[in-house]
């Protein structure tokens, strides 16, 4: 039973679970208080970007839903959509990264950078097509500017957190 | 590779699936995932709580390195304004009494009759997209979803969500809120005067129009205690009649003030009383003031004077009782046709700095839950 237990906990998933609770709580107090133009920065989104950035697409998009899900259980709108973006997110990061012959640390944060755009972009359309008025407006390209820039900038402390948090069990024994 | 691909493959299938899934049990309203955020609320605020305490220097340093001017300036035009409300708050104390007391001899719902539960913003959306924030009272408080939220200055939004100890409120900024509320457009106070016509002198007539302030005659007494009628002076306009002497206009018709001999009240004329006009107020987000649609291009109502106050109609079907200040008219789009104008609405509560507020324990109609 206490092994069972122990294989649990150390799973990489429990590990990205729990960094994603580190994140979310950062999400909701001091990234939603700091609002650079007026802008909430979306670490849960850079969480999502990195760990598709860190371990390839398959397992990108599997953490970028539940990083997604997480977020859901904050957020009033529908449970999944975030999930769902995220995912996309999440595997764009790691199936963009494989054009990469030799990535470097910036060919990481213009991967972060983009995939990060395109995620403020796809979730006010996702709010529209379920449902939510006025969310697609002109403001939606600040948003995603101001987003971006920042997950770019951050992209490489928070891939390497990812590399931890997802590592394999066998390599973390 | 190929054993890969199908792994990924099904993966994806399976995100999608349980995405889909999620969003359309929640559209839904069920009520597993109600639960399930409940829980995770439970769980998750020990952890908010204390990255809160954690974070708060960081928060402070940015605060004071990016807002030190804007406090400052807000901290002078505000003790401006301190002393300038002083005068004005104790006028309308007596006002507002007046009125719950006119409001009740009439039978008629006041906002002094609703229980209301005062609650502390705990936390804003962190979303770009959605106008929410988190109050840390709910269900044990009596809070039920589509209840009114007001501050001091008035109506901030309503209830969406309801958890044991939190609530989440959508601002009237949100583009999701609609809110059926009257423009009070108070009339230009003219007063035509007909000289008195010289029956020796030829027939023709002078008219002047002036701009006039006239008392009415106090004559109703009441048997309300500390309430005296007609306290506050109201505008009247007088009306040349065919003899040539001039009347109050509220001396024709029905309602005479201080005729009719069943009411203890004083009805004042009603020609000078503000108009009423209703119309459906509409959040268009953060950047955009809310707007009113639907307000009737009515002769009588004339144009909307920019500065009318803007309150909540009440009503059956309303989400808010009637009365409550929303805000003042900034902004008027006239429309050809009898298209009504679009009106642009100042808010009256500043969002951006919510703290206390108060949740009117008053569940509309159209958002209680059917029973099937």
């Amino acid at each position: 039973m206490i092994e069972r237990l122990v294989f649990i906990a150390e799973a990489r998933y429990t590990r990205l679970v729990l960094v994603a609770l580190l994140f979310l709580s950062l999400q909701t107090t001091i990234f939603n208080e700091m609002r650079p133009f007026g802008v909430c920065l979306q670490v849960m989104l850079l969480l999502a970007a990195s760990s598709g950035l860190a371990k390839g697409s398959q397992t990108g998009a599997i953490a970028g839903f539940i990083v997604g899900l997480l977020y859901d259980m904050v957020l009033t709108t529908p449970m999944g959509l975030c999930a769902a973006v995220f995912a996309i997110v999440g595997y764009l990061a790691g199936f963009v990264h494989t054009f990469v012959h030799e990535s470097t640390w910036w060919s990481r944060m213009l991967a972060s950078l983009g995939v990060s755009a395109i995620g403020m972009f796809i979730l006010p359309i996702a709010f529209t097509i379920t449902g939510a008025d006025g969310v697609l407006t002109t403001r939606v390209f600040l948003v995603a500017f101001v987003v971006a820039v920042f997950n770019a900038a951050l992209s490489l402390p928070v891939e390497w957190v990812c590399n931890w948090a997802i590592k394999d069990e066998a390599m973390v024994r | 590779m190929a054993g890969y691909s199908f792994t990924r493959r099904r993966a994806i299938l399976l995100l999608s699936l349980t995405s889909v899934l999620l969003i359309t049990l929640d559209l839904r309203g069920s009520s597993l995932i109600n639960f399930t955020r409940s829980a995770f609320g439970v769980v998750f605020r020990p952890i908010e709580s204390a990255t809160r305490v954690v974070t708060r220097p960081i928060q402070n340093t940015w605060n004071g390195i990016t807002h030190y001017n804007e406090v400052v300036d807000e901290n002078r035009r505000l003790r401006d304004l301190v002393a300038y409300d002083e005068g004005a708050t104790v006028a309308a104390i007596a006002s507002v009494r007046e009125a719950q007391e006119l409001l009740a001899l009439n039978g008629l719902p006041t906002l002094a009759g609703i229980s209301s539960c005062t609650a502390q913003v705990v936390g804003n959306s962190p979303s770009n997209f959605s106008q929410t924030v988190e109050l840390n009272r709910g269900s044990e408080c009596g809070i039920k979803v589509g209840m009114p939220v007001l501050n001091a200055a008035g109506m901030i939004g309503k209830v969406t969500d309801v958890y044991s100890k939190r609530a989440v409120v959508m601002l009237i900024t949100d583009p999701g809120y609609s809110l059926s509320v009257k423009v009070v457009n108070t009339p230009p106070t003219t007063t035509t005067t007909t000289l008195p016509v010289d029956p020796n002198a030829s027939t023709t007539s002078t008219t002047t129009t002036t701009t006039t302030t006239t008392t009415i005659p106090r004559t109703t007494t009441s048997t309300i205690k500390g309430f005296t009628p007609g306290g506050t002076a109201a505008p009247t306009t007088t009306q040349a009649s065919s003899t040539g002497s001039t009347s109050p206009t509220g001396a024709v018709g029905p309602n005479q003030p201080g005729k009719n001999t069943k009411s203890p009240i004083t009805v004042p004329p009603g020609v000078d009383l503000p108009l009423r006009e209703t119309g459906a107020l509409e959040g268009r987000g953060l950047s955009k003031r809310p707007i009113i649609r639907f307000v009737e291009n009515q002769p009588r109502f004339g144009s909307v004077a920019v500065g009318s106050p803007v309150i909540s109609a009440g009503g059956a079907t309303s989400l808010a009782p009637p009365d409550i200040v929303v805000g003042t008219v900034s902004r008027v789009v006239k429309r050809t046709g009898t298209l009504g104008p679009i009106l642009e609405v100042k808010l009256s509560a500043n969002l951006d700095s919510l703290n206390f507020v108060r949740v009117l324990l008053y569940q509309p109609i159209t958002e209680r839950p059917t029973v099937p």
